[in-house]
């Protein structure tokens, strides 16, 4: 009998299937890999197990008891500790406060007992092989690095059965990960389940025992370590043909007219002097592991970002963009689809209509009038062109599922009629179908003249649906893609900024 | 909740709201007419004057619904008031109006820039103005006596009345069209409540977010120095402090209506309905001769008690 044991699971979220019938299982004393794209249900499934979310349907069973967890401190009590990817420390609290949060050691009169507790931090990090940290040392001091590690003797000191540790080494130094691979190897032949979720199949390969396969909220496989290559993994987590997804891409016999160009862009430290131009009714690409800056390149481009030097040109013409609202002026003509749609996009209480119209309204508004009836036909107008599912015009937008809250994002700007239009990772989490309309949409909106900028961690979409793709890397494009170099070998190495090494070893091969 | 309803901008804090109302001035007509045999609370006279009374908390509660549907609050609103309406009525003459409506007018920017622009949360920012102007107000009246009588103006718009109805009561109706006309048909009051819902969002749909806030706060304190100038005209003179019993009664009015006290929801006939609501079960409570503390703690419970009815409401849609 497996310790942790999963049968029948599902959740739905609104309108879209996170889980559906998920089979589960993970033994004592090994270490249990779970792999799947974005939006897979990983993230659900492991909610579910720490008890942040309840599931719809199924059971579960803890070491041959069912068990059902109405909030992560009864999970907690179970032995289930969870380490997020969201650091879950209090930046202006000690080191030791933090350690000892949900149960700290309490002297004869129910006051917290500082030296125990500060012997008791002492004790977890060195566990975890951090005895150089002060325990009195304030969390906010300490590098990125450092506060996942005290994350992790957090999590220790809640003497858990089952450590989850959800994308938990994506912070870390490649010193800290070689001592948090040695913790977990401990920690499994001390009899604990482990499951771990990660990106990166290296570390899957070094670390786990076990794998399984998610893919659309569905439990597709379940392997030991070396049963499929690589490859037959990467199948099994995309799970179809690439090639029909995407709209073909036209030829380019001459460079486009170019509409937004960008000079020696730097918004230091993040941004490190960057240059590009984005043509008439061309798809542009960023590229790169997340979090070289690409983010950042786009919010600087909306006037969102204080101190950004270097130049920016529309149409030719030097351009200062010092807002979102100047932004979008006609002579400029910029849309943003950001990043999250809930709390950057969408005001989520508010009707879908009132949602679309957003940025559209100086165009709707006859003095200081809002012009209702025009507003009322735009708005039918958007909600068809984009095949937005709705109930009511009127309903929340919080109603609709994730891929039909971003079409209402989109739909906001495309009302505003914009002529450049920026992503910022616009397909994360919603479903397949959604994804296919959102490519068609961007490459139709290319054809009619709009120039667009494609941020996407999905290497998928750059090769499929980018005429250009520009790799960042520290902050700088280290490379620029055109046509069939789009290829994931040389996003990948690009992206590691590994080109040059791969370029020589390839001169090297060929001499 | 059937459309039609809420076509007309009518919800269920609006429904439980007036239904209160309906509910204090039946129980008040039940022990007058136990103890008087008369049905006092329902004449017309009775009626119009609570509506005059009403009207200075209802414009002061309108123009604290703008900040408060935008996740704000302000608590400079007091003094505001009073400064308002010494002022007018220390310079006197026909600047007297102009001069208070300026007062609310240079708060209101403060307030708004403040807010907008230095990003101090609008709690501490208003209440230290409220203190700044408090001390301007004695600085004013320590050195010398001003005068402090209403003016012409003053008296006709704050106690005067036209075939009976109350001249205040005019301009509470007017002050309710204007805020409606904004909230409901211009892009500002749209704006006002997507700050509201998510400012980051409303920003980055392109929205001159600062703008929107200062003007939501002018209008608040242009609100309060009406309120305050009607106030003076009806107690035919200015004081000091006039305004401190104008503050938490302002924000339960907008609370009571079922505006969301962070912001973003919310319906201003709901308002119009709170400021009615406190002001008749203040009176009530008073002709039932019930002592000082007695209606303190059950003006307090009734706050408590209606919000925790629409914060249930709110937990059972979800």
């Amino acid at each position: 009998m497996a310790y942790l044991q999963m049968r029948g699971i599902a959740k739905t979220y609104g309108g879209v299937r996170a889980l559906t019938d998920v089979d589960f299982a993970c033994e004592r004393g090994s270490i249990h890999a779970v792999l799947g794209e974005n939006g897979a249900g990983k993230s659900t499934l492991i909610k579910i197990i720490a008890g942040v979310v309840q599931p719809d349907a199924g059971t579960m069973t803890l070491d041959g008891r069912e068990v059902q967890f109405s909030s992560p401190l009864e999970a907690n009590a179970a032995g289930i500790v969870c380490i997020f990817q969201e650091l879950s420390l209090m930046p202006d609290l000690s080191v030791a406060d933090n350690i000892c949060i949900t149960d700290p050691p309490r002297t004869r009169l129910g006051l917290i007992d500082s030296r125990a507790q500060r012997r008791r931090a002492e004790e977890l990090l060195a566990r975890v092989g951090c005895e150089d940290i002060d325990p009195r040392e304030r969390v906010r001091n300490l590098p990125l690095s450092r506060r996942q590690m005290v994350e992790i003797a957090k999590a220790l000191g809640r003497n858990p059965t089952l450590l989850i540790l959800d994308e938990a080494t994506s912070a870390l130094t490649s010193s800290d990960v070689t001592k948090v691979y040695e913790i977990l190897h401990q920690l499994r032949n001390e009899g604990l389940s482990l499951l771990y979720i990660s990106h990166r199949m290296h570390e899957i390969k070094e670390l786990a025992d076990t794998c399984s396969v998610f893919r659309n909220g569905r439990h597709i496989e379940t392997f030991p370590k070396d049963a499929h290559t690589d490859h037959e993994v990467v199948q099994l987590m995309i799970g179809r043909e690439m090639s029909h997804v995407y709209p073909p891409k036209p030829k380019w016999d001459t460079p486009p007219q170019p509409v937004l160009e960008v000079r020696n862009l730097s918004w230091p430290p993040v941004l490190n002097d960057i240059s590009l131009t984005v043509g008439r009714g061309e798809i542009v690409g960023l590229g790169g592991l997340d979090g070289q800056g690409q983010r950042e390149l786009l919010l600087a481009l909306f006037g969102v970002l204080r101190g950004v030097q270097g130049e920016v040109l529309i149409d030719g013409r030097k351009t200062a963009i010092g807002s979102p609202a100047r932004a979008k002026s006609k002579r400029i003509g910029m849309a943003l689809i950001p990043e999250d749609r809930k709390t950057e996009g969408l005001m989520l209480p508010m009707s879908i209509g009132a949602n679309i119209s957003m940025a559209a309204m100086p165009m709707l508004t006859r003095g200081l009038v809002i012009d209702r009836s025009r507003e009322a036909q735009r708005i039918t107008e958007m909600i068809q062109q984009l095949q937005i599912k709705i109930g009511g015009v009127g309903d929340p937008v919080a109603t609709l599922s994730g891929g039909n809250q971003q079409k209402v994002v989109i739909a906001k700007w495309l009302m505003t009629g914009a002529r450049i239009v920026l992503l910022n990772d616009p397909t994360r989490g919603i479903d397949v179908g959604t994804k296919q309309e959102i490519y068609q949409l961007l490459r139709r909106l290319a054809d009619q003249g709009t120039a667009i900028l494609f941020y996407t961690t999905d290497y998928d979409e750059l090769i499929g649906s980018c005429d250009r793709v520009l790799i960042l890397y520290d902050g700088k494009i280290v490379r620029e893609l055109v046509g069939d170099q789009i290829t994931e070998t040389n996003i990948v190495a690009s992206s590691l900024n590994l080109s040059d090494q791969i370029e020589r070893a390839a001169a090297e091969a060929r001499a | 909740m059937s459309s039609a309803t809420t076509r007309m901008g009518i919800d269920k804090p609006i429904l439980i709201a007036g239904a209160f109302v309906i509910v204090i001035l039946l129980v008040g007509s039940a022990y007058t007419l136990a103890t008087q045999g008369t049905l006092s609370f329902l004449s017309p006279t009775y009626l119009l004057q609570q509506l005059q009374i009403a009207s200075f908390l209802g414009i002061t509660a309108a123009g604290m619904m703008m900040v408060i549907l935008l996740g704000h609050i302000d608590l400079s609103v007091p003094w505001t008031l009073s400064a308002a309406a010494m002022l007018a009525t220390a310079v006197g003459g026909p600047a007297a109006v102009p001069v208070g409506l300026g007062v609310g007018l240079v708060v209101g920017l403060f307030n708004g820039l403040g807010v907008a622009y230095l990003r101090v949360p609008s709690m501490i920012f208003t209440l230290g103005v409220n203190t700044v102007l408090m001390g301007l107000m004695v600085i004013l009246t320590g050195g010398f006596a001003p005068q402090s009588a209403a003016t012409d103006l003053m008296l006709f718009f704050g106690r005067d009345r036209t075939f009976g109805i109350p001249h205040a009561v005019i301009l509470w109706i007017a002050v309710s069209v204007a805020i409606v006309f904004i909230l409901n048909r211009t892009p500002l009051g749209r704006y006002m409540y997507a700050i509201g819902n998510r400012e980051a969002a409303t920003y980055l749909s392109g929205v001159n977010t600062r703008l929107v806030i200062i003007c939501s706060f002018v209008i608040c304190s242009l609100c309060a120095a009406i309120a305050g100038l009607l106030l003076a005209g009806y107690s035919s003179r200015a004081f000091q402090a006039m305004g401190d019993e104008y503050l938490l009664p302002s924000i339960a009015a907008v609370v009571l209506g079922g505006t969301h006290i962070l912001g973003g929801r919310g319906k201003y006939l709901g308002t119009v309905i709170g400021a009615v609501l406190i002001v008749l079960l203040q009176s009530v409570l008073s002709v039932m001769q019930m002592p000082e503390a007695g209606r303190q703690i059950i003006y307090g419970a009734v706050i408590i008690l209606m919000l925790l009815v629409y914060g249930r409401g709110d937990k059972l849609r979800a």
